[in-house]
């Protein structure tokens, strides 16, 4: 019961402090660092603070309030304020949709930001489009983003789900066998992963013994566990994420699955390894952004100012995304000039995050063909017994622009409006 | 448009003497017409207020698909919690088209309306043998069955990841073009659609048909006794606001550009449920008025907080206590006494 517990508390930290940046964004006017007359550049962040992803939703929200404030305290961008407005998706598309033009029509915002679940970036990513706003993808990582549904508005801080897929497949191929089972959650995401894995896991010469595809938001994996169990795969792929993915392996380990066959997957968070118990922390798994990173210079040093400000909370990836994506668009801002969103997107284009905001050790820059942007993968191994915040292996630190794929290959030919 | 259907249910509810003929201190049309100089003023005064013309659109949409539940659930009696699903329907039939097979917003709309409408149609004959919670329970079935659908049906409804890739284009009225992306034009060209609706439900209220409805509420055993065909009336009372559900869905797909499966869920069902008993279920105009509580509450509350719902509860708790006949009825009914 004890982790339940953990997770209640949490949650609860998460509400309160959202409900803390809340009233800091409401009194932002009333702090003298700035005149009067610079009204804010207002960055509207759609996030998920309830549901399955609330979790990696809230560290998304509190990275990037973590750098509007860092910006708001060297004196902003164009010599004018950001202000952050900070709305719940639920991991709900219409709810999101719904929220994007409320925050372009009512709130005026500049810039849109957010979302965890690839189904609400691509629907973020079309309504943004509609109403001649850039949308910065900071967590929806179905290929399809800046793939097939590319568009000329939207960048993403995230990595694809190839990335991903790509980051620990020879590993997991190598570690634990060539027949696999998928644990796939049914909407973009899920999908995505699952199509990149099969393709290399074909050319590899392995074989899928199945698929169970569960909606997003199931609390009781039994019967897809049951399922994976009956087809005895060598390495069974844990795709889902979030409260998903906690289930999953909580599950997988009351049913002993962990002792017949290797689990793993393409992408674990350090909100999931929080949440899970001991006996559930194993297997190969890939990070995008790892807090320990001994050799990258000013990592360290992040870590100790996040640390101090969230109650010695390690920062994760999540946060990270947030952190870098509002850096991302405050450079772009002020390197356009301009707050016209065709002038700030060129400017994204192409746009080198500086070493202090990158973070990792590969060049981390937003692909002008795509609008993806290309850093690093953390492949690694979960520790067995491992103590919060040490809970990761990194193995490797992949240079992503090795292992990506082209725009062409993607499937993404970005046209601009005339 | 008069009041007056409300008249004579909120006497029957109330029970009062029978013999004395309503006073009415305010002419029946007056809170008609103020009621369609707000609606037609909107763009106008909502952004003073801090509000913005597609909250007054998507009030108008949820006023609309209430105001068809209405005809069933307040003056038939049928409590539905599946409507979602027509409205959904509409949704998607909009949103395919539009995707699929044509550049016409009318003709998508068209195609919405049907298809929406004829699924409460189809359907309607399975739910009306059953009264009471075991109707409530087969609307909820036969809704959630279209919800599955949606989610499952990845190739062609995109699943869980909603519907994408279509937008509302522009009309051509014979040489005049209405350019519906801006967001006053189609504010108003909800609203044409919307009076369509009200124009509907209001004469249906004072045909013989609207009649029978009432009656079908108020005494089911003596209507059966007097050899009507209960179960047809109730046919067709859940097949217009089917079609009245379905043509509000087919307007959100087009506000949104963008149709989601939890636009045919029971959730949302229950959020029509709650928006008529909230404005009054015997009311006219209380599904409008339970509308504009509920969208702007959500779109404010949602902004300061995330437990928004549970505002939304109490609200809702209070209303049931304090205002059983909704806000409107109670209103109403201090004007009458």
């Amino acid at each position: 019961m004890s982790i339940l517990d953990d997770i209640h508390i949490s949650r609860r930290t998460l509400l309160k402090s959202g409900a803390a940046l809340g009233a800091t964004s409401l009194m932002y006017p009333a702090m003298s660092a700035f005149a009067k007359s610079e009204s804010p550049i207002k960055i509207g962040l759609i996030d998920p603070q309830t549901g399955t992803y609330a979790g990696t939703g809230g560290n998304e929200i509190l990275g990037a309030q973590f750098a509007v404030d860092e910006i708001n305290r060297k004196g902003g961008v164009m010599s004018r304020p950001i202000q952050l407005l900070i709305e719940d998706s639920a991991a709900s598309v219409g709810q999101s949709v719904q929220k994007a033009h409320k925050l372009v029509n009512r709130n005026k915002v500049h810039f849109l930001m957010g979302a965890v679940s690839s189904a609400v970036a691509l629907a973020l990513a079309q309504a943004a489009e509609q109403m001649n706003t850039l949308y910065m993808d900071t967590g929806g990582h179905a290929d399809a983003v800046t793939g097939t549904q590319c568009r000329w508005n939207t960048f993403r801080t995230c990595s694809t789900t190839w990335l991903l897929t790509a980051g620990d497949f020879q590993t997991i191929f190598d570690k634990y066998g060539k027949n696999w089972y998928f644990i796939t959650p049914d909407y973009a995401f899920g999908h995505s992963l699952h199509t990149d894995y099969v393709a290399q896991l074909k050319k590899a010469g392995g074989k899928e013994l199945g698929n169970a595809l569960a909606p997003l938001g199931t609390t009781d994996f039994s019967s897809y566990l049951i399922k994976a169990k009956s087809a005895n795969p060598d390495a069974l792929l844990v795709l889902t994420s979030g409260n998903d993915q906690i289930n999953t392996l909580k599950q997988a380990t009351q049913f002993g699955l962990n002792k017949d066959m290797g689990i793993g997957g393409p992408m674990m968070e350090m909100e999931v390894l929080e949440g899970l118990p001991d006996a559930a922390r194993y297997g190969y798994w890939n990070m995008e952004w790892y807090w320990n990173q001994p050799n990258t210079p000013h990592v360290m040093d992040f870590v100790d100012r996040y640390k101090k400000a969230h109650n010695n909370k390690v920062p994760t990836a999540r946060s990270w995304f947030g952190y870098a994506s509002v850096y991302a668009l405050a450079l772009a801002t002020e390197q356009a000039k301009s707050l016209d969103t065709m002038k700030v997107v060129k400017a994204l284009e192409g746009l080198e995050l500086p070493p202090e905001i990158a973070l990792q050790p590969h060049k981390t820059f937003y692909r002008a063909s795509d609008h993806q942007l290309i850093g690093s993968e953390f492949p690694g191994q979960v520790k067995t017994g491992g103590v919060y915040p040490d809970l990761f292996e990194v193995a490797d630190i992949v240079d992503a622009s090795k292992i990506a794929r082209s725009a062409e290959q993607k499937g993404c030919s970005i046209s601009y409006p005339s | 448009m008069s009041a007056s259907p409300v008249d004579k249910t909120a006497s029957a509810g109330q029970d009062s003497a029978p013999a004395a003929p309503p006073a009415r201190r305010i002419p029946a049309l007056l809170p008609a017409i103020v009621i369609w100089l707000l609606l037609l003023s909107v763009p106008f005064w909502l952004p003073l207020l801090g509000g913005y013309t597609e909250l007054g659109t998507r009030v108008l949409i949820f006023g609309l698909v209430a105001m068809g539940l209405n005809l069933l659930l307040g003056f038939t009696g049928g409590l539905s919690f599946g409507h979602a699903a027509y409205f959904g329907l509409g949704a998607y039939g909009t949103g395919l088209m539009l995707k699929f097979v044509t550049h016409s917003t009318p003709l998508a709309i068209l195609v919405g309306v049907i298809v929406g409408g004829l699924a409460a149609t189809v359907f309607g004959p399975l739910t009306v043998r059953r009264r009471g919670i075991y109707f409530a329970m087969i609307t909820i079935a036969i809704g959630q069955m279209f919800y599955f659908v949606s989610v499952r049906w990845n190739s062609l409804t995109g699943g869980e990841d909603g519907l994408t890739g279509f937008s509302r284009t522009d009309v051509d009225l014979g040489g005049w073009i209405l350019h519906l992306q801006h967001p006053m034009v189609f504010y108003y060209f909800t609203l044409f659609f919307f009076a369509i609706g009200c124009a509907v439900v209001w004469s249906v209220l004072h045909s013989p048909l609207g009649h029978t409805f009432i009656a079908i509420r108020e005494n089911q055993k003596r209507l059966r006794f007097l050899g009507l065909p209960i179960g047809v009336y109730i046919w067709i009372a859940f097949a217009i606001s089917g079609f009245i559900a379905a043509l509000a869905g087919s307007l959100y797909a087009l506000l949104n550009n963008f149709a989601s499966p939890e636009d045919l869920n029971w959730v949302l069902s229950g959020v029509f449920v709650i928006i008529c008993v909230l404005g009054g279920m015997r009311t006219f105009w209380g599904p409008l008025m339970g509308a504009v509580i509920y969208v702007v509450a959500q779109d404010y509350l949602s902004s300061i907080t995330v437990n928004w719902m549970s505002f939304i509860g109490a609200i809702f708790i209070l209303a049931v206590l304090f205002f059983p006949w909704g806000l409107l009825g109670f209103f109403q009914g201090r004007f009458q006494k």
